[in-house]
């Protein structure tokens, strides 16, 4: 344990040193060091626990009010620290090749970097710290610093606004936890986490409520549906780097939360199971059909982390109810696909993030309607891209296909005590099937649009070379995504150990959920390999030609299919819940004298919805309820299946 | 035993696209007062375009140039999955999953390829490809949970193995094979959601993403979609085998390779006698299939709750 308490002060003196140097690059090494060393002592304590140790505590005596401070490092504490660091530290690097322009210009980098070693301080307090105001501090540091991290470019309007409001959202969240703690507090006369199982091993109303706080103060920190309003813009404001520490790595922090109280909780009771998967299904569905229409390519990888954080949440839910109903295959499935499913999008959802990065750095927009044809300009960030995509969507052979794997084992195993369970566990999965093809759509759109074609935007000068610092980096995460994809024992041993603590220790090791699949995987990677080597070797013969498109030899870009157009079937389907803001001026007369021109883009729905709600009052009801006529087949298709629906539980309850 | 069975499995893999193909053309060559081209012609263009060199667009990277290939490895393990002449090589428990998602990793490298080469109808076929298989994707998984929980197996080929004997039963088998035809006509491209022989571009789907591709890398394609219509009947084909599966190994094989040849037919002369849908149609046509998934996974529900 003195090792990660070391890292406080080292992380500590590597903040100062990261702002008082005189020399930028000293400042700048000093923040690096200090967290390389951190993280070797990190590791060296963490290990051992997560290889089966015994678990890690110490005490330090402190006087009212904050009692002593107990520190205690279990498996899922040193799960999280075990890659939340050395993520940390990649990004870190990585902000040195981002950031060179403003340096250049004259910038002092010193405070980001500082500020880039308070979050992994903040790691270290609230994955290991059992006293609730430490937790508490160790919260509130990652959040400022967050913040501050986001406002880099704090000059612009739009960027300070998005960092408020990321500001207040968390605050709200902060509020909503601090009511939690206060109420445990009261039960149980201690600051001690330790403390609070008496009280929440107890199924009783107010822990209901405790429950219900809980889940909000962390939806609101890991940006679930509909407490996901800051994400967004937060995410395209912040530098690359920020946006993915924050998406992969720090709002992660939520889920531990999550967790712990689960694990202090005991058996929790059956809706608190469907509450959890229900708000993981909405968040899941949501940030999948929103990836599907944003036009800016950092805010739609800000909504698949929502869909991501949602599909983790599906499998916490699906082990919330094993633990009720006693079904260790479901508790095993469901902890076991969730917590891999989170190691796993903070792997290939901080590639995305780096490679959109980059592609801000080249062309300085990262407006999918300007670009295309990135490929030629920066054929590797595009390779990196596409392989975090498709691990993204679930596709084999990456790693996310397996995490999902485990949660779908966990959703149709048939482990629920009655058939109704049953029944919405595999509905549960269709979702998530919809879910994985509909960010498999979002990805290829993305990619497609932006890397592949030629470019759309005469204006974009992309001669300048990806900074190696940048592409060191996404290599560090690509390797990453293909070893865990194709060896998942290495990602699954960080996994175990963790699963371990909601199972108990006589669960089967994990591995063997995915023995059969993996097969499969390795088949599927073969013929890729072979076919794909096979494929290049017949095509070196090839001619070059005009693309031929129907005979039509003289395209133009601005004939490609554009990301909104590639979207628009899609989006007019779920128009109902993705709303569409269109700025158009047509042509005019037969012979329009004045140019046309259309511009659609899509805003967060529940943010609408607010304001609508705040501006319209009770004409947005009347709004809905004059909707619904018009569309007598959609009433129609609800009462028919409503209404089977009944039949069924009514039939097939009976003897 | 396992290579034998993977040898039977690729040479039936192998030989049957090309007929059910060379069956389809000729059911509606027929239809239409013709004698129509050999069962075997697949054959021979597959053999013509490989001897030939394939032209890129200048346009295009390597993407262009490996997706045929990536689809078809993606088909391909998709196809081991599924029983056709023997027990799947692959079979698992949730195999579904993975072929879903195999055939979904084929989609989007087919779809790559169409939008790297900036062609306004290839990024249509594609948007139009990416819409329908995300509506789709949660019908097929309905019908499989709903025949896996039924049957008590974990994998495709057991759910399949499903016979109608009591009430519930029958209507998840309807539902279930309802279903997949629908699963199988949008995936694999056939009428009446896209129509493989027409000459429109602006209303096709699966043939307007490989326009510009030619040569070997066409025949790929033109076998990869072979494959994909094979493994897809062969869905149907396992439900609906009359043998009976006391008959022994070789008669079930025998039984579903004759179904697969009769869906063959019956997927001519649906493209002889209907009309394409109109593609605002097109999503409603797989609501349908949604539908019948929840059908299928009521009836489950109910002949399980019953038999408790």
């Amino acid at each position: 344990m003195t090792g990660i308490l070391l890292a406080i002060p080292v992380l500590l003196a590597g903040v100062v040193l990261a702002i008082a140097l005189p020399h930028r690059h000293a400042r700048v090494a000093a923040a690096l060091i200090s967290q390389g060393v951190a993280i070797v002592l990190v590791l060296l304590e963490v290990v051992p626990v997560l290889a089966g140790g015994a678990d890690l505590h110490a005490t330090w005596p402190w006087s009212f009010p904050i009692e002593d401070i107990r520190f205690h490092v279990d498996a899922l504490g040193a799960f999280f620290l075990a890659w939340s660091l050395p993520m940390t530290l990649v990004g870190s690097i990585y902000a040195i090749g981002y950031l060179k322009p403003y340096v250049a210009a004259g910038r002092n980098a010193g405070p980001h970097f500082a500020l880039l070693n308070l979050v992994s301080l903040s790691f270290v307090v609230v994955y290991s710290v059992q006293n609730a105001l430490v937790f508490l501090l160790g919260w509130e540091i990652a959040a400022v610093s967050a913040w501050l991290l986001v406002i880099w470019d704090y000059r612009s309007q739009k960027i300070r606004f998005a960092g408020f409001n990321y500001l207040v959202s968390t605050h709200v969240g902060l509020f909503v936890l601090v009511s939690a703690f206060m109420l445990m507090h009261g039960k149980s006369d201690s600051m001690d986490f330790g403390a609070w199982v008496g009280f929440l091993h107890k199924p009783s109303g107010l822990r209901s409520m405790v429950f219900a706080l809980l889940a909000v103060a962390f939806a609101l920190k890991s940006a679930y549906f509909p407490f996901h309003t800051w994400l967004p813009r937060a995410h395209a404001a912040a530098p690359a780097h920020v946006s993915a520490l924050m998406s992969g790595v720090i709002h992660k922090a939520g889920l531990f939360g999550l967790l712990r109280f689960t694990l202090l909780m005991g058996k929790p009771e059956e809706w608190m199971g469907w509450a959890v998967l229900a708000m993981g299904a909405a968040s899941a569905l949501f940030g999948a059909l929103s990836t599907a229409s944003q036009r800016d390519l950092k805010r739609l990888l800000g909504y698949s982390s929502t869909e991501n954080v949602g599909i983790a949440a599906i499998g916490f839910g699906v082990g919330y109810l094993g633990l009720t109903w006693n079904a260790p295959a479901l508790v095993l499935a469901g902890f076991g696909g969730g917590l891999f499913h989170l190691l796993n999008h903070a792997l290939f959802k901080c590639l995305l993030f780096y490679a959109a990065g980059a592609v801000y750095r080249v062309t300085h927009t990262v407006d999918l309607e300007r670009l295309g044809g990135l490929w030629r300009v920066m054929p590797a960030t595009g390779a990196m891209f596409l392989l975090g995509g498709l691990a993204i969507s679930a596709l084999p052979p990456f790693n996310g296909f397996l995490s999902e794997f485990l949660i779908y084992g966990g959703l149709v195993g048939g482990g629920a005590p009655t058939i109704m369970g049953d029944v919405a566990l595999a509905a549960m999965a269709a979702v998530l099937a919809f879910v994985g093809a509909t960010s498999a759509l979002a990805i290829t759109r993305a990619f497609g649009v932006a890397f592949l074609g030629v470019a759309r935007d005469p204006k974009i000068h992309a001669t300048e070379p990806v900074p190696r610092t940048l592409l060191a980096t996404m290599v560090v995460h690509a390797a990453a995504i293909v070893v865990v994809g194709l060896v998942p024992l290495v990602g699954l041993a960080l996994v175990q150990a963790p699963v371990a603590l909601f199972t108990g220790p006589d669960a089967p090791p994990l591995a063997r959920s995915l023995d059969a699949v993996l097969d499969l995987v390795r088949v599927l990677a073969a013929l890729l390999a072979v076919l794909g080597v096979l494929g290049w070797w017949i095509g070196r013969r090839a001619r070059r030609h005009v693309t031929w498109g129907c005979g039509f030899a003289a395209p133009s870009p601005r004939m490609q299919y554009t990301a909104s157009s590639f979207a628009a079937q899609f989006n007019r389907i779920f128009e109902a819940v993705m709303p569409v803001k269109r700025r158009e001026t047509l042509p005019r007369a037969v012979f329009p004298t004045q140019p046309g021109q259309l511009s659609t883009s899509h805003v967060d729905a529940v943010e609408r919805r607010m304001f609508e709600v705040l501006g319209q009052n009770e004409q947005m009801a009347v709004a809905v309820s004059k909707r619904v006529p018009e569309q007598p087949r959609i009433a129609f298709a609800i009462g028919l299946v409503v209404l089977v629906g009944i039949v069924v539980a009514v039939v097939g309850g009976l003897p | 035993m396992r290579i034998g069975a993977l040898a039977a499995q690729l040479a039936a893999l192998a030989i049957l696209p090309i007929v059910v193909v060379g069956v389809i053309n000729r059911v509606k060559s027929r239809w239409a007062g013709r004698k129509g081209p050999p069962i075997l012609q697949l054959a021979f263009d597959l053999r013509r375009l490989l001897r030939k060199r394939a032209v890129y667009s200048a346009t295009t990277t390597g993407v262009f140039q490996l997706a045929p290939w990536l689809a078809l490895a993606a088909a391909l393990t998709a196809a081991l999955i599924v029983p056709i002449v023997v027990a799947p090589v692959l079979a698992f428990r949730l195999d579904f999953v993975a072929f879903a998602y195999a055939w979904g990793l084929g989609r989007v490298a087919l779809m790559l390829g169409a939008l790297d080469t900036g062609s306004a109808f290839e990024g249509m076929g594609a948007s139009r490809e990416a819409t329908f298989g995300a509506l789709l994707e949660p019908a097929l998984f309905l019908v499989a949970v709903a025949l896996c929980a039924d049957t008590g197996a974990g994998s495709l080929a057991g759910g399949l193995a499903l016979r109608p004997h009591d009430p519930a039963s029958i209507a998840l088998w309807v539902a279930s094979i309802a279903a997949l035809l629908i699963v199988v006509t949008v995936e694999c491209a056939r009428m009446p959601v896209d129509d493989p022989t027409t000459h429109l571009e602006l209303t096709m789907i699966h043939e307007v993403m490989i326009l510009d591709h030619s040569g070997p890398d066409l025949a790929v394609l033109e076998y990869t979609a072979g494959l994909k219509l094979v493994t897809g009947l062969a869905l149907v084909a396992n439900l609906t085998n009359p043998v009976p599966s006391a008959a022994g190994e070789l008669a079930g094989a025998a039984g579903v390779v004759g179904m697969i040849v009769a869906l063959a037919i019956v997927v001519g002369c649906v493209e002889s006698l209907t009309a394409r849908l109109k593609l605002r149609v097109v999503p409603q046509y797989i609501a349908i299939a949604l539908g019948a998934g929840v059908i299928a996974l009521l009836a489950t529900a109910w002949r399980l709750g019953a038999g408790t």
